[in-house]
């Protein structure tokens, strides 16, 4: 995961984000790199929560930070991975009163100059009808579309997470919004 | 960790930018290990599940190194859920080691490292349960204690499903003179503590502290934890010149007593006036030198501690010593200074524990990949 984060990182956020892959001496420096060409998103700190211990062993979330450095909006359109039978795109939202999960209609915006944060409890790409358990440590191919035409694949770990299932875990009966 | 630089020409020197007190996590060694000590420190041991066997260890090592990565680099980790206390520039390290007991695991038991078991009980120890053994270690060190601790949660929050811990030390330590510079440091009985250590970057350093074998762990260290607590009230109950015979060095710069200057050579042979030795048979400076040791030598660091019960105070030192090979260097000293030590009276060990610590890992690996892969 890390060399093909890192690479991400290095190909795509040369030219200005620098200060994005944590070389804080770089930042000054990348304020006044030129931009030779428009950088595609930049992807961080992917990670997907492990089905150990999970009520509903057959699905679960990837969480990551999305960056957009350029100077127009570009939407995460769509997700895959060989551990899942179908990959969604989702975002929790009210309905009549209650937190609901549901598919992101056109998909997660990264904004201009901005970031997407995918999180618990907020956007986050679903992986449904899972082929296997994801343990703790295990490395998760994803590959990520967006709207430019870019692609990333990525290699994502699998980790345990703290907060309580019912607060992230994609349910059919979701808890309401505390 | 800039006290070595010396400007040596004329041109005008531009307006400093604030330094970056970023460690690189990447490197040949795990990076605390020759850096200075840090001002906080925690060091945890934790004992692995019975389910977490080779193949879980290393996906262990993976997600760890993950963090460091993001930690040291002040970024939180993937599934921080405090992410807002992860900050850069405090000098952030994390070290990792295994103790002896992780290779009689499956699949583990022919990469032990030699010599690396279980220091047998000296006679002055008073070992507790409670601050001794361990299979794995992390040591996180850091310029600002909030930093250490949100990186250590982290890091036994992501082990849990691996790990669970079973001793915590805390401590400290001011490296860095009233101008800046650094220096040795002092314990709690007010000493300079670690002047014969040999330097880093010197081919002294670097044959007393990396392994070379076998393969996985060339590059690698194994590091000897011992908790010695230290009674201050009968220590502050002697003169100055009985507390600097014991240790054979001046309190005040930490100098031997036959010289004048901290890293002046000891004159184990002189004399004074009555045909003694100056430095006594049993100061520590003494029993301790490489001289008096066929030449064995560690490299030592240390961390103060406090530990407070109530209005009950126990202070005393995280004693570190880092080595190639424990039984080969390190045991024969501690038999010896267990044997002699003056400072014997004032120190009393209260946990002990013995890790092999792994090489360093580049962009493209991970912890002990070598190992675990």
């Amino acid at each position: 995961m890390k060399t093909k984060l890192l690479m991400a990182c290095a190909v795509v956020a040369l030219p200005l984000l620098l200060s994005s892959c944590g070389s804080s001496d770089s930042a000054a420096a990348a304020d006044t790199a030129p931009s030779v060409s428009t950088p595609s998103v930049l992807v961080e700190d992917a990670w997907v929560r492990t089905t150990t211990g999970a009520k509903d062993t057959t699905m679960t979330a990837a969480f990551m930070s999305l960056t957009n450095p350029g100077g127009s909006e570009i939407k995460l359109t769509s997700a895959t991975s060989p551990v899942a039978g179908t990959v969604q795109l989702h975002e929790m939202a009210m309905k009549d009163g209650k937190m609901v999960m549901r598919e992101k209609a056109g998909g997660i915006a990264v904004p201009a100059g901005s970031h997407a944060h995918l999180a618990p409890s907020g956007d986050h790409v679903m992986l449904m009808d899972l082929k296997q358990p994801l343990k703790p440590g295990d490395e998760v191919p994803l590959t990520l579309k967006f709207s430019d035409g870019s692609s990333h694949d990525l290699t994502v770990p699998v980790k345990k997470f703290t907060e309580e299932e019912e607060h992230y875990h994609p349910s059919q009966t979701p808890t309401p919004a505390s | 960790m800039t006290g070595g630089v010396v400007a040596l020409s004329n041109q005008p020197v531009p307006a400093e930018a604030t330094p970056s007190r970023v460690v690189s996590p990447y490197g040949d060694h795990q990076p605390a290990i020759a850096a200075p000590t840090p001002k906080h420190a925690e060091l945890v041991a934790l004992n692995l599940l019975s389910s977490t066997d080779r193949a879980a260890l290393g996906r262990l090592m993976r997600l760890w190194s993950t963090d460091i990565v993001a930690l040291t680099e002040g970024r939180p980790p993937p599934g921080d859920t405090a992410p807002e206390l992860a900050v850069p520039n405090t000098a952030l390290t994390v070290t990792v080691g295994f103790g002896p007991r992780v290779f009689t695991r499956p699949g583990l038991t022919a990469y032990k490292p030699s010599g690396l078991d279980d220091l047998p009980v000296m006679r002055h120890d008073r070992l507790l349960p409670a601050w001794s053994g361990g299979d794995l270690l992390l040591q996180v060190g850091a310029d600002d204690p909030v930093s250490v601790v949100h990186a250590v949660r982290r890091l036994v929050a992501d082990a849990a499903p691996f790990a669970r811990p079973v001793w915590r030390q805390t401590g400290f330590w001011n490296s860095t003179g009233p101008d800046g510079k650094p220096v040795t440091g002092r314990n709690l009985f007010g000493q300079v503590d670690g002047t014969g250590n040999p330097a880093v970057g010197t081919p002294e350093f670097d044959a007393t502290v990396w392994a070379d074998g076998p393969e996985w762990f060339r590059g690698g260290t194994t590091l000897v934890v011992r908790r010695i607590k230290m009674n201050l009230d009968t220590w502050d109950e002697l003169t100055r010149s009985e507390q600097e015979r014991a240790v054979g060095r001046k309190l005040s710069t930490g100098a031997p007593i036959t010289g004048t200057a901290e890293h002046d050579e000891l004159d184990l042979d002189a004399r004074d006036a009555d045909g003694r030795l100056v430095i006594a048979e049993n100061a520590h400076a003494r029993l301790s030198h490489h001289s008096e040791n066929d030449g064995r030598r560690i490299f030592r660091k240390g961390l103060n501690y406090v530990h407070d019960t109530g209005a009950t105070r126990e202070s005393g030192l995280i004693f570190l010593s880092y080595q190639a090979d424990v039984a080969g260097q390190f045991l024969p000293l501690l038999t010896r200074l267990d044997a002699a030590d003056a400072l014997n009276e004032w120190t009393t060990t209260i946990g002990s524990a013995v890790f092999a610590i792994p090489p360093g890992w580049h962009e493209d690996g991970w912890l002990a990949r070598d190992l675990l892969a």
